[in-house]
């Protein structure tokens, strides 16, 4: 089987502080990986990296390789086709200042898409998908940032979705999510596996292990594990401090 | 654009913000009479011509602040989207602007009178007897040297305050929008057009009117100086003054009711 993503001897500076001090792994095609952690461990850099937003970073420097279906992601001359390839959902719903429907249709306008159909479709398919398509369908001229914190959420996730991506990285996506519709998008997530790889960066423990196929536990920049999620939630990880994290009686 | 306010709430404001246009308004009409009729003699000799010199002028003017506003914003733009952080050239740069800003307008206005003016002569003029022209013959003169020092000073005055408050309008568009639109696999060129441009257009214009308006004031000042040697008005200099001043007072009331109405929107916007 052919490795989706290939990290390897990957670390992260900013200024002189480390903040992923090597971290080697494969992620493979159509799983969901869990990534937990405690605050500080370098999981949101790792995304950073990913879709190569940590360039927005000046002070942030990179060593080591991340390969995307085999190919070292510095070496993809057009970075915008290597960040409409990948789907981001920050853990803060970035509102942009355009109506709900064009904040959706934008990825698609921008790859090219111009069609009023198509982009309907697409609109619709993904508010469907982030569960938000009840609560807007009859006002997706009105402005995104007016809705309500869990609904924004839901909106990014419903971009992230628009233009296809093959990965999709969502960083704590359920912060400001009521539990319901979390379980609705979770819901979504399984069925989306089919069609994308998912890296799943999440503070709830249980989350990752209602959906990850396999989870890396991070800590300080280190990876100290990666497994299957049967595995990391039994009685013995390989590592003590996976199971006081995932059993919550770590530090 | 999509705005946060309803067309009624906006109208409700532009009439609020009218208010002080009508008292300028009512303000200036005395002036203007008080203005006319102390020199009533001299400006029937010279009226044919005055106007529209006096026009001339202000175009002139207008166009040199619009270049000098435009030149203002394409410097901010290269210094804020392309320039990296820490380059020499940027830190260069802002710190001179930050100099510039930071230099009261009328000082602006005494160092143009003091630098421009005795260079070229012009103080030599005015400290002597007023000149014994024929105030007929020379309709309405346009002194070059005041004229060019008035340029100058304008583009002194307006480059480093548009350059600062375009920055600013830049820097208002919080980085997450950005990087959130970068994500989404927008290039650079796309995301200042759709939406960093867009947000931050209002403020920008709103700076470049504010500057605007402090380089008319100031030259209003000069103007005002020369008019207590220029006894006869016959330069036309009491109508200058006036038009610069209500230049002047419409550009800076225009900016602040653009603030005022539009950018109530714009941090909900962004
Ligand atoms: N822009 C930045 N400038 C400087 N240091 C940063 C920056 N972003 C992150 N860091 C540092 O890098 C380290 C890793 O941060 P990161 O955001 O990747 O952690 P995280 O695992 O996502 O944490 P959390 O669970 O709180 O989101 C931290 O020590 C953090 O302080
Ligand atoms: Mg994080």
């Amino acid at each position: 089987m052919k490795n989706k993503i290939e990290i390897s001897g990957l670390q992260v500076h900013y200024g002189d502080k480390p903040a992923l001090n090597g971290v080697s792994f494969d992620v493979h095609p159509n799983e969901i990986l869990g990534i937990i952690g405690p605050a500080q461990s370098g999981k949101t850099t790792l995304l950073k990296v990913i879709n190569r937003t940590l360039e927005f970073t000046p002070e942030a420097t990179v060593q080591g390789s991340v390969k995307l279906d085999g190919v070292d992601i510095d070496t993809i001359g057009d970075v915008y086709e290597l960040r409409r390839r990948i789907g981001m959902v920050l853990p803060l719903p970035v509102g942009l200042p355009l109506s709900i429907y064009d904040n959706v249709a934008f990825a698609p306008r921008t790859a090219g898409l111009r069609t009023k159909p198509e982009l309907d479709e697409i609109v619709e398919r993904c508010l469907q998908q982030a569960a938000l398509w009840d609560e807007v369908k009859d006002r997706l001229d009105s402005l995104g940032t007016k809705l309500s914190g869990g609904q924004q959420q839901r909106l990014t996730i419903a971009r992230a979705l628009s233009h296809q991506p093959e990965v999709l990285c969502l960083d704590e996506f359920s912060i400001a999510i009521d539990p319901v519709t979390t379980m609705r998008i979770e819901d979504v997530l399984k069925t989306l596996q089919t069609e994308m790889t998912i890296l799943l960066v999440t503070n709830l423990v249980q989350q990752a292990k209602r959906l990850a196929n396999r989870t890396a536990f991070f800590l300080n920049g280190d990876l100290i594990e990666i497994d299957t999620t049967d595995v990391i939630f039994s009685e013995n990880p390989a590592n003590q401090a996976t199971y006081d994290y995932v059993n919550g009686t770590f530090g | 654009m999509n705005a946060m306010t309803t067309r009624a709430e906006r109208k409700q404001k532009f009439v609020l913000q009218g208010i002080p246009f009508i008292i300028f308004g009512i303000a200036a009409i005395p002036i203007w009479k008080a203005l006319k009729k102390t020199d009533a003699a001299d400006m029937q000799v010279v009226s044919p011509n005055v106007l529209s010199m006096l026009l001339n002028d202000l175009y002139i003017l207008l166009s040199v602040s619009c270049l000098a506003i435009l030149l203002g914003i394409v410097c901010a733009f290269y210094l804020e989207e392309w320039l990296p952080k820490n380059n020499w050239a940027r830190r260069l740069i802002e710190s001179h602007v930050a100099i510039l800003t930071s230099i009261p307008s009328t000082l602006y206005g005494i160092l143009a009178i003091s630098i421009f003016f005795s260079y070229a002569g012009t103080l030599k003029v005015i400290d002597g007897a007023p000149p014994a022209q024929n105030t007929e013959s020379i309709p309405f003169q346009r002194n070059t040297t005041l004229f060019c020092g008035e340029v100058l000073t304008f583009i002194f005055m307006v480059t480093p305050v548009t350059i600062k408050t375009t920055q600013e309008a830049l820097r208002s568009v919080a980085t997450p929008v950005r990087e959130a639109v970068f994500a989404l696999g927008a290039s650079q060129w796309q995301v200042l057009r759709q939406h960093v441009v867009p947000i931050a257009f209002i403020r920008i214009l709103a700076g470049g009117c504010r500057a605007m308006s402090r380089a008319f004031a100031t030259a209003a000042l000069l103007i005002g100086i020369y008019i207590w040697y220029d006894t006869t008005d016959a330069g036309g200099m009491s109508g200058r003054f006036i038009l610069f001043l209500a230049v002047s007072l419409f550009l800076s009331v225009f900016s602040s009711s653009l603030t005022e109405v539009y950018d109530s929107d714009l941090t909900q916007r962004s």
